[in-house]
């Protein structure tokens, strides 16, 4: 393990000369020294012999604290606040706390001695743990620790604060008992560290760095050790604060989710969302083996997540629903206040946003799976159909304008830019098509049904293929690169700043440098990626067969949140306005914060959802399986 | 109509095409509003497998005189992007200087760049590798800590990258991605130090640039920061403590600059046999600068300072030169390391 001190390079050598106490010198006359039970930065601690009882061997500790201060009025300053603090320590009287012998300076430093106290201390024992420590007794010594703290915070008239919860300040004496040791009265002698260390503290609360510390920031000490001594995850190799990342039960499940709760409460960021002191931590740990109280309070101290979501939810209506003849899979597209979408009816609707009035619909000859493109310029609304055929019919009144005729259904979304629609037929090609007048510019073989929707940049037309090939094409249909994942491309590629985005039925989501298609990252979840990506926030928000939505950060590929649904995703996200907006197998419709996951709301429609949603002016517009189209306020 | 053209192959009107395939149905709006436009249309290869290069017969069949000088078969280059491509006298530069700085007796920072860049039909895009280290330990175990982490960091690229592009492997499904090659370059850097140097560490920022794209690893404190007309932005995320603090509104950025344990980092090279690295990817602007530094450099010269002095100097070596003067000027506390990366565009 790392010694966290190991970079300072700094630490003063033990005192030398006339500063080292030699084993078998006498201090007042009456300690005498008998080894060295601690080296720190400011000073050693000592085991000595008390000469007082020359019948018995009786130990005390001896601690030496250097006044190194080369200012005078700075030293004197020193040693006023020390004297100060070991009066108080004098004044205790707690089982937990060891009794206070004696105290007397010299020029240089000053000593206070007191009970020795023979024991490990809990990060020995931590340390030498080749198994979880049993809960019972964790929970035995968290309460033990909350009730000397609890006592310090209660001292009058002000609080004891710690101030240096650790497991190495927590002894286990040889009856059984729990002492602290070092009281920060090092703290006041304590420069500031020079030089480039690795390894931080690990147990103190974040407000310690701004020199504040309250009764709540010794609840957050005894979070972090007791964090520690269950997940055997040692808090200085981690990342500061991240205790919540981590959680206890995933590494632990022998703890109860009661125990957990009070651990991650005591470890919240701010001091005020903690217990305001030991004592009220103890309260609560005490409800966990007094039972029959415990029952009553667990609701309060569990996490809440679900209860909040159903209860959100109820509050979601509808602004209005359209009933369709069959099936919607087709995600909708809105533009000028109207909202197009196919249906396994075989028509595409259009519907006033307003109100879900219908305004007119076209028959294709199959069902339509594809989800349109409004090319507003052109008054076209695009859109495939399994009957082989790519409609271009007029947005405003729903007139045919001209179609396209492929070899095979088209289930692909057509992609419109440079003043042409692009997309994917089963036959095997990539089409581009003039929206002026319905003719192929160019037509690219595949080989296998191109089923996503091509990503079209001013360079390059993307598509994913049936094969597992991602391919791009130059604005003339001529190939520029080709990557090859392990099973089909459904999900269509989204690009941003250079980089390429898609998920395969393999499982992953691929990061592609856009102009080579080198691989940047890949991202693996659960189960076959068929949702397309969408970014916000610096994230790329996807769904996947394993039931999961996953936020991922674009630059790096690593999972920044996920959240689990009932049923597999395949719905597309949309980002809109700091929230992710998505449906689900289990027939929900969600609404995430994009930022940390966390539920908004959840609206429960009749059937599976494979659509994706459309979200504009604050409404988001989505179909079922249960042939309605919805529109939800976002 | 750039884009046009390049749909197109050209935009003349006079091609005669039309593939007996393309059908325009029941439509009454092509023939009035939409008079039938030109087209290029290509012939439909035959069906079935794709072949590598299929794409790229689909093309003009038309022997129109075209704009672009396309000749006639098809066979025309790719069109220019609108990328980083490097043209000749194009290409990446950069300075580097590390300095002991006024204060130290040792230089524990180590310093790794290579440039590679070409013209063929191969395309192999322009090539950049770099790599500074802050180690820290005594007895000479952080320069030692620093100086195999930047060694290791170059060979594992070279060979895994830079030796894959000239292999044109860089496309094989199964390689690692660029992400996960550098991140197990400073991995096996980590397992090299913990195991030589157990009581040394190093900080370290690498940097791939292929053409137009960054990728960028790092532990620990060294920082990149990207220059563009924007302004000034650090890419990378310290892994300290009062990076962490800040991140929680704990301490703002004026408090962390000055904070007793401001150097006291929680992830570098060296610390524990897992380490978590982090590796983004940037897109680098035509004209826009990169550039990596301990933090001798950034703790003394602020984001303003060295905006200005790269906007004085136009050599990438002077703009390093002076950067290390300044952190010298204003009392040069540590070693101080910088490499200047200039875009071309």
């Amino acid at each position: 393990m790392v010694d966290t001190q190991k970079f300072a390079g700094h630490l003063p050598e033990p005192p030398a000369g006339e500063g080292a106490l030699q084993p078998g010198s006498v201090l007042q006359g009456r300690y005498r020294i008998t080894g060295v039970i601690g080296v720190g930065g400011m000073g050693s601690v000592y085991q000595a012999r008390d000469l007082r009882f020359p019948n018995v061997t009786r130990y005390v500790a001896v601690k030496e604290m250097l006044n190194l201060s080369t200012d005078q009025s700075m030293r004197e300053m020193t040693l006023k606040t020390f004297e100060r603090e070991s009066d108080m320590l004098a004044s205790l009287n707690h089982p937990a706390v060891p009794e206070i012998y004696d105290y007397f300076p010299s020029k240089t430093r000053a000593y206070l001695v007191m009970e020795y106290i023979n024991g490990r201390d809990l990060e020995a024992i931590i340390n030498s743990l080749t198994d979880f420590m049993p809960v019972e007794t964790v929970l035995k010594w968290a309460l033990d620790l909350c009730d000397v703290l609890g006592y310090l915070h209660s001292q009058k008239p002000e609080p004891i604060i710690f101030r240096d919860v650790k497991p190495s300040n927590i002894m286990i004496d040889q009856h059984g008992r729990m002492r602290l040791v070092d009281f920060g009265i090092a703290k006041i002698f304590q420069e500031g560290q020079k030089g480039t260390m690795i390894g931080t503290e690990g147990y103190s609360a974040p407000e310690q760095y701004r020199g504040e510390a309250s009764p709540a920031s010794d609840v957050y000490g005894v979070g972090a050790t007791i964090h520690h001594i269950l997940t055997r995850r040692d808090p200085r190799l981690e990342p500061p604060f991240t205790f919540a990342e981590r959680p206890i039960r995933e590494t632990n499940s022998t703890v109860s989710p009661e125990f957990e709760a009070i651990i991650m409460k005591a470890l919240e960021f701010k001091p005020e969302d903690r217990y305001a002191n030991a004592a009220v931590m103890k309260e609560e740990l005490d409800r966990l083996v007094r039972p029959g109280f415990g029952d009553v309070r667990r609701a309060e101290v569990g996490p809440a997540k679900h209860e909040t979501g159903e209860w959100v939810q109820s509050g979601v209506k509808p602004l209005w629903e359209f009933e369709c003849e069959d099936e919607v899979r087709s995600s909708p597209a809105v533009y000028r206040g109207v909202l197009y979408v196919g249906a396994h009816d075989n028509n595409l609707y259009a519907l006033n946003i307003n109100d879900g009035s219908f305004k007119w619909k076209f028959p294709t000859e199959q069902r339509v799976v594809s989800s349109p493109a409004v090319a507003g310029s052109e008054n076209l609304v695009l859109f495939g159909s399994l009957d082989h055929l790519l409609y271009a019919v007029d947005s405003r009144v729903g007139q045919l304008s001209w179609t396209v005729k492929t070899q095979g259904p088209v289930q692909s979304s057509p992609a419109l830019a440079h003043g042409h629609v692009f997309f994917g037929s089963d036959d095997g090609s990539l089409y581009a098509v003039r929206l002026a007048s319905g003719r192929i510019q160019w037509s690219w073989p595949g080989g296998v049904p191109i089923r996503s929707r091509p990503l079209v940049t001013g360079e390059l037309v993307v598509a994913g293929l049936e094969s597992g090939d991602i391919v791009a094409a130059d604005l003339s249909g001529k190939m520029v690169w080709r990557f090859k994942a392990k099973r089909a491309v459904v999900s269509s590629p989204l690009e941003h700043d250079g980089i390429v985005f898609f998920g395969s039925l393999d499982w992953q989501v691929y990061a592609l440098d856009i102009t080579r298609g080198w691989k940047v990252w890949e991202f693996r979840t659960g189960k076959p990626v068929v949702s397309s990506p969408a970014y916000g926030e610096d994230k790329i928000f996807i769904g996947s067969v394993d039931g999961s939505l996953y936020a991922i950060e674009a630059a790096s590929g690593k999972e920044r949140w996920s959240f689990q649904t009932e049923g597999q995703v395949t719905s597309s996200p949309a980002y809109y306005d700091g929230a992710v907006y998505f449906g689900s197998v289990d027939g929900k419709v969600y609404s995430l914060e994009a930022k940390s996951g966390q539920l908004r709301w959840s609206y429960q429609t009749n059937g599976p959802i494979p659509s994706s949603p459309a979200v504009q002016e604050g409404v988001v517009f989505i179909g079922s399986m249960d042939h309605r189209v919805y529109a939800l306020k976002a | 109509m750039n884009f046009l053209r390049r749909i197109l192959g050209h935009t003349t009107d006079t091609l005669t095409p039309l593939d007996d395939d393309i059908v325009i149905t029941r439509g009454e709006s092509v023939s009035a509003d939409n008079p039938p436009a030109p087209i290029v249309e290509a012939p439909s290869p035959p069906a079935g497998k794709a072949e590598k290069k299929a794409g790229a017969q689909v093309a003009d069949q038309s022997n129109a005189p075209t704009e672009l000088g396309v000749d006639s078969l098809g066979t025309r280059p790719l069109p220019p992007l609108e990328t980083v491509v490097p043209k000749p006298g194009q290409r990446l530069v950069f300075g580097q200087l590390s300095d002991v700085g006024m204060v130290r007796g040792n230089n524990q920072d180590a310093m790794f760049s290579i440039v590679s860049s070409g013209s063929s039909t191969d395309d192999l895009p322009d090539f950049g590798l770099f790599i500074v280290a802050d180690g820290m330990g005594g007895h000479q175990e952080g320069e030692r800590a620093s100086a195999i982490t930047t060694r290791m960091v170059a060979k594992h690229v070279i060979q895994e990258i830079f030796t894959a592009i000239l292999g044109q492997r860089m496309n094989d499904p199964d390689r690692p991605s660029i992400a996960e090659i550098l991140r197990t370059a400073i991995q096996q850097a980590n397992e090299s130090v913990t195991e030589e140097i157990p009581e040394g560490g190093t900080t370290v920022t690498a940097t791939v640039i292929l053409d137009d794209l960054a990728y960028i690893a790092h532990v620990g404190d060294s920082r990149a920061y990207l220059i563009t007309h924007d302004g000034i932005e650090q890419i990378t995320r310290d892994h300290s403590l009062v990076q962490r603090l800040i991140e929680l509104d704990q301490l703002t950025p004026e408090e962390a600059a000055e904070h007793p344990q401001r150097n006291v980092l929680y992830r570098a090279i060296g610390q524990s046999e897992n380490l978590d690295v982090d590796a983004i990817t940037r897109r680098l602007p035509p004209r826009s600068r990169l550039m990596l530094c301990s933090d001798g450099l950034w703790n003394m010269v602020s984001e303003g300072t060295i905006l200005t002095v790269v906007s004085e100097h136009s050599d990438p070596q002077d703009v390093c030169d002076e950067l290390v003067r300044l952190a010298n000027d204003r009392g040069g506390p540590d070693n101080i390391s910088v490499i200047f990366i200039q875009v071309p565009g």
